[in-house]
């Protein structure tokens, strides 16, 4: 009774969100759908009698595989945007009548099917000890082959990510010395001095100089040369001074 | 549910009175405080600075390799726990010890080979 | 814990030539990680010849010293029967042909993670970088290959699938010239192919739920048994069909193979399409012939169709491509088709022998018609790489007589003309399947063999008879490998076409105790 109430309930969850994960027009949006979908069908496997194949559908596809999902669609960057020409004229309404009918045979084939009450799958695994240790003695007997070719699969994905993602240094890093000397041998005058290095003020009430020379006038603070106006208080440079009684004035305006 | 599942019914509990604290905190939190938004307020926090644009960023290729690696680590682990009922199972032992670190020796390799491309240096 | 465990046995004699490769390809992974890169290609040729050529001596010592097994190996994963080691040899012949095309590093990128015509990829270049991880992928591939036609159940043809194409996807986009179009044709593969492994996997799924097991013979005999469930045996049959021939390129399911041939570095190319090829027909008829055999009444006319259009589509679509290796690539599922009229050629275990000894033979004289005629693709050359384009090819027997000679003969080797290997290979599927009651498929496959010579003639008279353009493409002298490559895959061509018999004779002998169960 509980797992047909489990299984209709998530029926319709994971089915809607399959549906989101097509029709949503933003990556993020499919990516946690099918987040969504992953997750109820891991919740199917824990009532039909699998607790491990749950346990790894969470670990491995909720988990990592999904990361691998976010990460690749966080290479996408914000600007792209799919394009929607179709180079095959009608291509997505056949598209679309194939897939129709393609799910219907699924779905008449499978409901024509005669099946016999479930025998569920404590029995086969309960010889074994559970079902975790009846997954073990297939794995490392019957199937231990698969299992070995199958890490040649993680090396060679492992080659693909490195040789398609990773850039190899072809000359080796140049460090902090080298970069220094380059940019002295360069013929340019070496760098400029970074801003304030020639500052003989450090203070809010004195006008900053612009890379020319001249004064800035966006830097006068106003409630400050107004206070120093009225105060008589004037800095010894000149063009200084001027800029000050300037702002004033301008403000008095 | 029993059986199988019946044996962790006390680690739920425990979850769940867990969640309840700390909804039931927040909740509290929640009823107590005065609630006055301002646009301001409902602003991102980013230090005090204003955000500007889309808050997406494109982040390099390169760190694929991580989450890959990653990968790799989660797949050898869901085959180690099978692995790890049994293994003290009579008949098991040397054999599918063997067996197991031949898989993950090879897999290791992948991980030498990333090792060896400076991939898990910083540049 | 009640039983206790049986250790398995592993028949590490019989697996030996498949542990060599992927062994090989493991040291070839070792020595990526720790040589110096200027010593990785001396020592990665070396060991891709050595394991190679070794793994061929292996099945040579396991058929003439140990004898042909008749028990699966391996648990019953891996059938290490007659047929399978004449596929196994004639994967390794044409793997290692391949590979001395491969090791001509001017088809592959020097810096793969690099975007295309930026300032790193001429660094790179200058640098003389290049990516020798080709060889660990390209073995990985060859033992991807070896286990794809010998796998005995569904989960491990699954994984040898798998390690079969995921090297072959990511080689796909590694050339040198024209990148973009490379790395299209390597997304186009990996998601066509992502999708039909997704079918195949789908159709396992269902004809688990039929039979109860995922073995070929356990399928075999739960046909018998089983009532009931018909739907979901049709059903996954159709599915796993689709898997299958979505890899061998035939009809509906070929829509990748053009634009993957001529996106891929050429080298890879000649790989895929002699032996991914050779590997997929042995899946292929080791899932209908074995766990489906009893089944050939529902799934023979539909593979007649599929024979059909394939034969079909591949010769006339020929006609209208105006690059060679599209061009190539369509011959290649008419040839395809061809070879589909000799699988649906069963009957009694003698005709099945017949039939399978000619697909057997048909497999090894294309494989190596098909390396030898990319290998002088490789060769001709504009400004901008290969070239491709067939007005290029114009008067190209009057620049370089000897080329576009061997290269008129392979065209003529693809049509079957009689001397050529290709007319014994025609000639062996054909005949099997005239006496399997397949007479009105061998009618249609004759014809479009003649509307695909047509085409091949059409090439061979631009070649030879119009006026070569004054800025034509340049030969390029070819390296040691790939002068080789033409040399062997010539003489091959000829040989089979004068004196096919010992050869035959072979295959018969392979075709003769049939697949074990």
């Amino acid at each position: 009774m509980g797992e047909t109430i489990t299984f209709w309930v998530l029926a319709v969850v994971s089915v809607s969100a399959a549906l989101g994960l097509v029709f949503s027009r933003k990556a993020v949006y499919c990516a946690l759908m099918l987040g969504v979908v992953m997750f109820s069908l891991a919740v199917l496997y824990a009532v039909q009698d699998a607790p491990f194949l749950a346990a790894v559908q969470i670990i491995v596809y909720t988990g990592a595989v999904m990361m691998l999902f976010l990460f690749v669609l966080m290479l996408v960057g914000v600007d792209s945007s799919d394009s929607l020409v179709e180079t095959i004229r009608g291509q997505r309404f056949w598209a679309l009548v194939a897939g129709l009918a393609f799910a219907a045979l699924v779905g008449l084939a499978i409901g024509n099917t005669i099946v016999g009450p479930a025998a569920g799958l404590a029995g086969a695994t309960q010889a074994a000890g559970g079902n975790v240790p009846a997954l073990a003695q297939l794995i490392f007997s019957r199937y231990v082959f698969a299992f070995e070719v199958a890490s040649a699969l993680l090396i060679t994905a492992a080659l693909g990510a490195m040789v398609l993602a990773h850039r190899e240094r072809v000359r080796p890093k140049p460090t902090q010395k080298e970069l220094a000397r380059a940019r002295f041998f360069s013929g340019y005058a070496p760098s400029l001095p970074g801003p304030g290095t020639y500052a003989r003020n450090n203070a809010i009430d004195m006008p900053a100089l612009l890379p020319d020379g001249s004064v800035s006038r966006l830097s006068v603070n106003r409630v400050i040369a107004r206070h120093d106006v009225d105060d008589d208080h004037f800095p010894e440079d000149a063009k200084l001074a001027d800029a000050i009684r300037q702002a004033v004035e301008e403000e008095g305006k | 549910m029993g059986g199988y599942f019946g044996s962790y019914a006390l680690v739920v509990a425990l979850f769940a009175i867990g969640v309840a604290v700390v909804a039931g905190a927040l909740f509290l939190n929640r009823m107590l405080r005065p609630t006055r938004l301002t646009p301001d307020k409902l602003l991102t926090y980013e230090c005090g600075v204003d955000p500007v644009g889309e808050g997406w960023a494109q982040s390099q290729v390169r760190y694929y390799v991580f989450t890959y690696l990653y990968v790799v680590f989660a797949v050898d682990a869901v085959f180690l726990f099978p692995w790890a009922t049994v293994y003290a199972a009579p008949g098991f032992g040397m054999t599918t010890l063997v067996e197991m670190f031949l898989f993950l020796g090879f897999i290791a390799l992948g991980i030498v080979y990333a090792w060896r491309k400076r991939v898990l240096a910083w540049t | 814990m009640n039983n206790t465990f049986q250790a398995p046995t592993i028949e590490y004699g019989q697996l030996a030539p498949l542990l060599l490769v992927f062994g090989a390809a493991v040291v070839g992974v070792l020595i990526e990680a720790f040589a110096p890169r200027y010593l990785r290609k001396s020592f990665q040729v070396p060991l891709t010849f050595v394991s190679l050529l070794g793994a061929f001596a292996l099945i040579l010592v396991q058929v003439f010293v140990s004898g042909v097994p008749t028990a699966p190996a391996a648990m019953g994963a891996v059938a290490v029967d007659g047929p399978s080691l004449f596929i196994w040899g004639v994967i390794l012949i044409l793997a290692a042909v391949s590979v001395l095309l491969i090791t001509d590093d001017d088809h592959f990128v020097p810096q793969a993670a690099a975007v295309p015509g930026s300032a790193e990829e001429d660094d790179a270049l200058a640098e003389g970088a290049a990516h020798t991880e080709v060889y660990p992928l390209v073995l990985f591939a060859v033992g991807g290959m070896l286990l794809f036609a010998a796998s005995n159940d569904l989960l491990m043809m699954f994984v040898a699938l798998e390690v079969m194409s995921l090297p072959l996807y990511l080689l796909c986009g590694l050339a040198r010239r024209r990148r973009l179009l490379s790395q299209e044709a390597s997304v186009k593969y990996f998601l066509l192919g992502a999708f039909s492994s997704g079918f195949f996997l789908y159709g396992m799924a269902l004809i688990y739920g039929f039979a109860g097991t995922v073995d070929l013979a356990g399928i075999s005999r739960a046909l018998g048994t089983v009532s009931g469930q018909d739907p979901l045996l049709l059903i996954g049959t159709a599915l796993l069909g689709v898997g299958l021939l979505f890899k061998i390129g035939a009809a509906p399911f070929q829509a990748w193979k053009p634009d993957v041939y001529q996106g891929a570095p050429t080298p890879i190319t000649a790989l895929m399409a002699s032996g991914t090829l050779v590997a997929a027909f042995g899946a292929l008829l080791r899932v209908f012939w074995v766990a489906l055999g009893n089944l050939d009444w529902d799934w023979r006319p539909v593979m007649w169709g599929v024979a059909i259009l394939t034969m079909v589509l591949g010769a006339i679509l020929a006609i209208t491509q105006t690059d060679i290796k599209r061009m190539l690539a369509y011959s290649s599922i008419a040839h395809a088709g061809f070879l589909l009229v000799g699988v649906i050629a069963t009957g009694d275990a003698r005709q099945n022998a017949d039939a399978l000894s000619g697909i057997l033979f048909y497999l090894l004289v294309y494989g190596i018609t098909t390396v030898g005629a990319f290998a002088v693709v490789t060769v001709v050359r504009d400004a901008g790489g290969e070239a491709g384009h067939l007005s290029r090819w114009a008067g190209l027997g009057k620049r370089a007589p000897a080329l576009a000679g061997v290269f008129a003969f392979f065209l003529l080797a693809f049509a079957g003309i009689p001397l050529t290997s290709g007319f014994f290979g025609k000639y062996a599927v054909f005949a099997a399947a005239a006496t399997g009651g397949a007479l009105p498929l061998v009618i249609v496959g004759v014809v479009s063999s003649a509307v695909a010579a047509f085409f091949y003639v059409r090439v061979i008279v631009l070649m030879f008879f119009s006026e070569p353009a004054a800025d034509g493409p340049t030969i390029a002298v070819p390296s040691m490998g790939t002068a080789a490559v033409v040399t062997v895959a010539a003489a091959a061509t000829v040989v089979l076409g004068v004196f096919p018999e010992p050869v035959l004779r072979l295959a018969d002998q392979a075709a003769s105790t049939l697949f074990i169960r």
